[in-house]
């Protein structure tokens, strides 16, 4: 593990199995996520960016291992090694109860507002939860704790006595911020933290992270379909397409000058507030994405592809040095 | 922000707030306190209906028959002197000898299991009266009476059999749903089987072999009844453990029991709360339909089916067949409204058409 990064992912394989037929036999797997590495420096934020289903969201889960507890038959291969206070560490070699003692230090943010908060706790016993587990504090250092946190994030403390139905979209996920913030964790997993809120509250969420990134000392891996957004926060991006990286590198380069085929197809995608720029040249891909149970031989974007030549079937192409510190994977573009 | 003031705004919590919107529902709403009246009130109902007298004065000293019994002799009974003593002959006997003594009456002085053929001319039954609100039935017991104190067995009845099938059925219902795999797979089919039982002839063989009580009859009404409620509470259990909240918690170092009783148990009592007052109503006629025939409670226990029974072999007295269908229709029909109201305010979407 390189002495700057806080998290690294090594050949990340998950796959979800599929059953059918009568006696619920496996007769396919979804490959979620097919080979994917990843490194999280400390204090940067890692944009993590791909359209619905490529398996982004999968790779934070995976990351704070909570896959196995959703879907108890899915196969995950490769390792996360996250640095500790004991070394570095194997999440994903633990059971859930030895990941228990790690699991302070590496938190998440959920997509839903929602759906990520109990309905039937106050916002003070949901912060204060993991508190319970990884501190010995009493209940008035909690409540001072829950306190402090609420005003961190934008609330006031007196609201801890509310309860999350009382909360607009922007404020629950406030509320999600801070308890993922109260065990002091090293790395959040932001996983589309502002997708379910307007734009407008969109915008103070972001910067509201980035504030607490910088006062926390925290590494993002900030999970995202919204590229604007996710330019705007991160310092370095990960394009994915059907499990795979297909483009890694600085935020600013990948958004502006974008390598690799998919990448380009996807940020020409992105609505740009400026009528005189209207006819831009956008790139429409054809057909649609297949599916990860079947997915296509060698470059999994080879079917769509607008210069797949024959012999992307015969290889999954590897990440390569094209710029500074930007990786594509694809051997035909510069 | 704005909207928040802290300061004005008194906080409530899920619970709270369905409570508020079941006052609001006013036919359930006073079912509920009809009913839950009836049945505290029903607890004390000797002190109101009922063959002992509530106080005696006897040569001086004082009895509390409700708490001892005394033999006719004992208080110098002179008319049918033999056995327990007969209270309401006492008091007229009493007041014609005037020595001072006296008798202090329930408000309804029959009891459910007394024999009233010595008092009252003519066959059984004897039709409705002053002195019987609802006469008597075929062996001269006061019907009212019967009925009132029927009531308080019908209700335990089905609290307990509902409130221990609801545990089992949480029991196994949760474990099968949290844990999935081979676990529910074989458990949902040993269920399976488990239901096919046919429950009216379990019943029927248990009760002729042993004497049914009241005991071996909620143990025999739970041990089919658990089966529906285990349904409900694996479907939410499944639904419950996919949402983001528990991975939240499973994310921050939570146990697999804070995750039950903490995050997805309260999460998913709502369609059982609500199935609640039906499970309820069901079990009241199980039992009353198992009284009625003859499987049930054992004689004299007073039962609403067994008067009904009663009805059905003397068809021409209709105060047998009125008076408990009557009751019968009456409580399960105010526990139905107490349902309607519970699934009103548990019901997310807020529109409303019961006031």
């Amino acid at each position: 593990m390189k002495p700057e990064n806080i998290l690294e992912i090594k050949d990340l394989k998950v796959k979800f199995p599929v059953h059918g037929g009568l006696f619920l036999k496996k007769i396919a797997e979804v490959k979620a996520v097919d080979g994917v590495d990843l490194e999280l420096k400390k204090g940067e934020t890692l944009g993590l960016v791909g359209e619905s289903g490529c398996g982004k969201s999968t790779i934070g889960k995976a990351v704070i291992n909570i896959l196995k507890f959703s879907s108890p038959d899915v196969d995950i291969t490769g390792e996360v090694n996250i640095r500790t206070d004991d070394g570095e560490i194997n999440i994903l070699s633990l059971n859930n109860n030895e990941t228990r003692k790690y699991r302070g230090l590496i938190q998440m943010i959920f997509q839903d507002p929602y759906s990520s908060l109990n309905a039937r706790l106050s916002v003070g016993q949901i912060i204060e939860e993991p508190l319970l587990y990884h501190t010995k504090m009493n209940k008035t250092e909690r409540m001072e704790r829950v306190a402090w946190l609420l005003e961190k994030v934008g609330l006031q403390p007196e609201q801890s006595k509310r309860y999350p139905h009382e909360f607009s979209g922007g404020q629950r996920q406030r509320i999600g911020i801070a308890r993922a913030l109260a065990t002091n964790p090293k790395i959040i997993i932001a996983d589309e933290p502002v997708s379910a809120l307007d734009v407008s509250i969109q915008a103070q969420v972001i910067n509201l992270l980035q504030e607490l990134q910088s006062e926390f000392d925290l590494s993002l891996l900030f999970v995202a379909h919204d590229l604007s957004v996710v330019e705007h926060i991160s310092s370095r991006i990960a394009v994915m397409y059907l499990g795979n990286i297909v483009e890694l590198g600085p935020g600013y380069d990948i958004y502006h000058n974008p390598i690799h085929p998919y990448s380009r197809a996807l940020l020409s995608a992105v609505p740009l507030p400026n009528p005189k720029r209207k006819n831009k040249e956008r790139i429409i891909l054809k057909g649609d994405v297949p599916t990860p149970m079947n997915k296509p031989s060698g470059c999994g974007f080879r079917t769509r592809c607008p210069i797949a030549k024959k012999e992307c079937a015969d290889f999954i192409p590897p990440l390569e040095l094209k710029k500074t510190d930007h990786f594509a994977a694809c051997p035909y573009v510069q | 922000m704005a909207e928040n003031n802290p300061e004005t705004k008194v906080s409530t919590s899920l619970l709270q707030k369905r409570w508020k919107k079941f006052k609001t529902l006013k036919r359930g709403y006073y079912s509920f306190l009809a009913i839950l009246i009836l049945y505290l009130i029903s607890f004390i109902f000797p002190l109101f209906v009922g063959r002992n007298a509530l106080l005696v004065k006897y040569n001086g000293d004082y009895y509390f028959p409700l708490f001892k019994t005394y033999q006719s002799t004992d208080l110098g009974q002179k008319k049918d002197a033999y056995g327990e003593a007969n209270y309401r002959i006492l008091k007229q006997e009493y007041a014609e000898s005037g020595q001072g003594n006296w008798v202090f009456l329930p408000v309804y002085p029959f009891g459910p299991n007394e024999n009233l053929l010595s008092e009252l001319e003519g066959n059984p039954p004897h039709p409705p009266s002053i002195q019987h609100f609802a006469g008597t039935d075929d062996r001269g017991r006061d019907v009212f009476s019967r009925l009132l104190y029927g009531f308080n067995i019908g209700i335990s009845f089905a609290l307990v059999v509902t409130l221990l099938s609801y545990i089992i059925g949480v029991a196994i219902g949760s474990s099968l749903g949290f844990y999935g795999g081979k676990l529910d797979i074989f458990g949902l089919r040993l269920i399976e089987i488990w239901s096919t039982l046919p429950f009216l002839y379990v019943i029927i063989i248990i009760s002729s072999i042993l004497q049914p009580n009241f005991l071996l009859l909620t143990f025999i009404l739970t041990l089919f009844g658990w089966i529906g409620i285990t349904y409900y509470m694996r479907g939410e259990f499944y639904r419950e453990k996919a949402r983001d909240y528990v991975s939240a918690a499973v994310s921050m170092g939570a146990e697999n029991r804070t995750i039950i009783f903490k995050h997805i148990l309260p999460n998913s009592l709502t369609p059982i709360i609500s199935y609640a007052p039906f499970a309820i109503v069901a079990n009241i006629f199980s039992l009353v339909s198992l009284d009625f025939l003859g499987f049930g409670l054992p004689p004299p226990t007073p039962s609403w089916g067994q008067l009904m029974q009663q009805g059905l072999s003397n068809i021409e007295h209709w105060w047998l067949i009125a008076t408990p269908l009557l009751s019968l229709f009456l409580t399960l029909l105010c526990i139905t409204f107490i349902g309607e109201a519970i699934r009103e305010a548990f019901d997310p979407k807020v529109y409303s058409r019961l006031r």
